[in-house]
């Protein structure tokens, strides 16, 4: 047989303290992921998928870019195992999207007019105080509130 | 479409300065089937013009049909550039974003693909779109969205009973005839061929002018009744767009757009028929002396060169006194003749700049109490605007806190507010000059109504040649309208005027 090389996964150090949390969060994400939709709507059967999502990037993102506990290659470690979206990190890292919620809702070229979500309006400029944004059930993600 | 107004024009395209609302390239990697193109358009179509309104257009999407789309809708299917619609349906809000897309549904009446309009006409209103095709909605001369004529707001059926037109015997309704029509009628309008539109010569009737809608009515752009929240099931909480009421039931909710269209057996039309049947005309009041009626509803745009060109017509006008603080006004003509062709022809009809009036007969005052008044309770008198305004008014206004004078003097009669010390020669019928009265010397008074100020000035000059036969008068109790308010003026009225004399 042919020499098949594998690919194996090299763990850097660290993994081990952070490695119960991230497992926890992504035993929710199935369990989101399996949830019934009964009683909800389309889109909001989605939004769980989306608040987990953004639980696991921000858990990582803040012990690597926040608090620092984190060594650089453990965090590469993670983003390319897909514990976290690095595009949604790379946002956050720009000033006035540091509460993003969701890469959709910022995407001009996704809405109508080509604006933004109504989630990314800081709450004293809309109309509407309490909103559920459609795509990702945000309740408000400019960074000012 | 060009625009007509070349400075709105430049306001806006600084507007557009964003680089995203510019023409998109298309070599953007877009997925095939969509394609953004703002495209800005300022409204000049036929009749109806939105000149005060910004309307931003945005096409959202060339259907998948583009592909299957032979040549240019072979099938008759339409296009077109911007709604014919209604002013509620457009909306309170000067500036409006639409989303435009071709061929995006089918038109209810005709089951043709057409182009569908979709804007927010409002703050608290929904979103609205275009339900029907503009070929069907020229035939029958209806906003797109409502189905309610474009000129009048009424129903198919109401508009058509009314005038007496009846297109309805030349539109098919059954499946390929009706299609047939359509096309046929939509590429002669294409070519410009002006087939017998009977709109717009229609002469505006009595019965349209009292019925037709003079303000835009946007409580229909609110949002639908949330039907969870009817069954009590309404897990949205406050963010609930729709609305949390519950919903009207009644013989109107069965509507169908087809029969609406048609304007057969519409509910509605029915109703608003009947009670047109039934409007309640003016009858003058059996006081033969009375020759002036009361307007209602006055606004601070109306002005008495108005009100005189819309009364000048049925008689000749004696005076016009505006109350703007009671949003009305009192016109008395000379005969009580053209008082009654007045009542008679305007009663519901009229309309002044876009607003309705009311417009009722003035009434006398309660009756009067023995002479032996004080001078005060004589004013007071006075002020309830010489008897003029109905009932209902007046105990309004005495509900209402009045400006007090001084010392509100204690009343004995139920009706009459206090007076303000200055009020002088409120009405007409007031005007002592008018009622045969002498008239107290001018100077003291201080600011009345502006159109009382000009009706003593002129009684003032006419003053002079009236004394003689003012002073006889006086005496006469008939029909005048203010008999207590004569014994005080007189006593003073004779000295000032030999004085003035």
């Amino acid at each position: 047989m042919p020499k098949v090389k594998t690919n194996r996964v090299k763990i850097p150090e660290g993994w081990e303290l952070i490695e119960p949390i991230l497992s926890e969060l992504q035993a929710t994400m199935r369990e989101a992921e399996n949830d019934p939709h009964d009683g909800k709507r389309k889109c909001e059967a989605l939004w769980p998928i989306f608040k987990i999502a953004h639980q696991k990037s921000r858990y990582i993102f803040d012990l690597y870019h926040r608090r620092k506990e984190i060594s650089k290659e453990l965090y590469e470690f993670c983003l390319d195992q897909g514990y976290a979206d690095r595009n949604l990190i790379a946002k956050w890292k720009k000033p006035g999207y540091e509460r993003l919620c969701c890469l959709r809702c910022m995407q001009p070229r996704d809405h109508n007019f080509q604006t933004t979500c109504v989630c990314r309006v800081p709450k004293h400029l809309r109309e509407e105080k309490v909103i559920e944004c459609v795509h990702c059930g945000c309740n408000g993600c400019a960074s000012g509130d | 479409m060009l625009p007509n107004r070349d400075s709105h024009f430049s306001l806006s395209l600084s507007a557009l300065s964003t680089p995203h609302i510019r023409r998109h390239s298309l070599h953007t990697p877009l997925p095939p089937a969509t394609v953004f193109i703002a495209i800005l358009i300022f409204i000049s179509t036929g009749a109806r013009l939105f000149a005060d309104k910004d309307i931003l257009i945005i096409k959202v999407r060339e259907r998948m049909a583009h592909r299957l789309l032979r040549d240019a809708e072979a099938d008759g299917w339409e296009r077109s550039d911007f709604p014919i619609i209604c002013e509620s349906c457009l909306g309170d809000n000067p500036y409006v974003r639409m989303t435009k897309a071709d061929y995006d549904k089918e038109c209810k009446i005709c089951t043709r693909p057409f182009t569908v309009f979709r804007w927010r006409p409002g703050r608290d209103a929904r979103y609205k779109k275009s339900e029907i095709c503009q070929t069907c909605s020229k035939l029958k001369n209806v906003c797109q969205v409502c189905l309610l004529d474009l000129e009048y707001g009424l129903p198919v059926q109401v508009r058509d009973t009314a005038l007496s037109i009846d297109s309805n015997d030349a539109i098919p309704k059954s499946d390929v005839n009706r299609e047939y029509f359509a096309e046929e009628h939509d590429r002669k309008a294409r070519a410009g061929i002006d087939y017998e539109s009977s709109f717009g010569k229609a002469r505006p009737n009595d019965t349209i002018l009292k019925l037709q809608r003079t303000t835009p009515y946007y409580k229909r752009n609110r949002a639908h009744v949330c039907s969870f929240f009817v069954r009590g099931q309404c897990t949205r909480g406050p963010e609930c767009p729709y609305r949390h009421e519950m919903p009207v039931e009644g013989e109107l909710s069965q509507q169908n757009i087809k029969d609406r269209y048609y304007g057969v057996n519409d509910p509605v039309a029915m109703k608003l028929l009947s009670k047109a049947g039934e409007m309640p005309s003016l009858e003058p009041p059996e006081d033969e002396s009375i020759r002036t009626l009361y307007v209602g509803g006055l606004d601070a745009r109306i002005n008495e060169q108005d009100l005189r060109d819309n009364f000048y017509a049925h008689g000749e006008i004696e005076s016009v006194k505006m109350v703007l603080q009671r949003a009305c006004a009192f016109v008395t003509y000379t005969t009580r003749e053209g008082a009654e062709k007045a009542a008679e022809e305007l009663s519901n009809k009229l309309v002044i700049k876009g607003l309705r009036m009311k417009l009722l007969w003035g009434r006398p005052q309660a009756p009067k109490l023995e002479s032996e008044v004080s001078d005060e309770a004589n004013q007071q008198a006075a002020v309830t605007h010489s008897g003029l305004l109905p009932r209902a008014v007046i105990s309004q206004q005495q509900n209402q806190p009045l400006q007090a004078p001084p010392q509100p003097p204690p009343m004995p009669y139920f009706n009459i507010p206090p007076l303000p010390q200055h009020e002088r020669a409120y009405y007409p019928s007031m005007d002592p000059q008018r009622m045969g009265a002498l008239i107290r010397s001018q100077e003291g008074s201080s600011s009345g109504p502006p159109g009382s100020n000009e009706n003593r000035s002129g009684s003032e000059q006419q003053h002079q040649q009236a004394q003689q036969y003012g002073y006889p008068e006086h005496g006469a109790p008939s029909g005048s309208i203010l008999p207590t308010i004569l014994p005080a003026v007189w006593p003073h009225g004779t000295a000032s005027s030999s004085a003035a004399v």
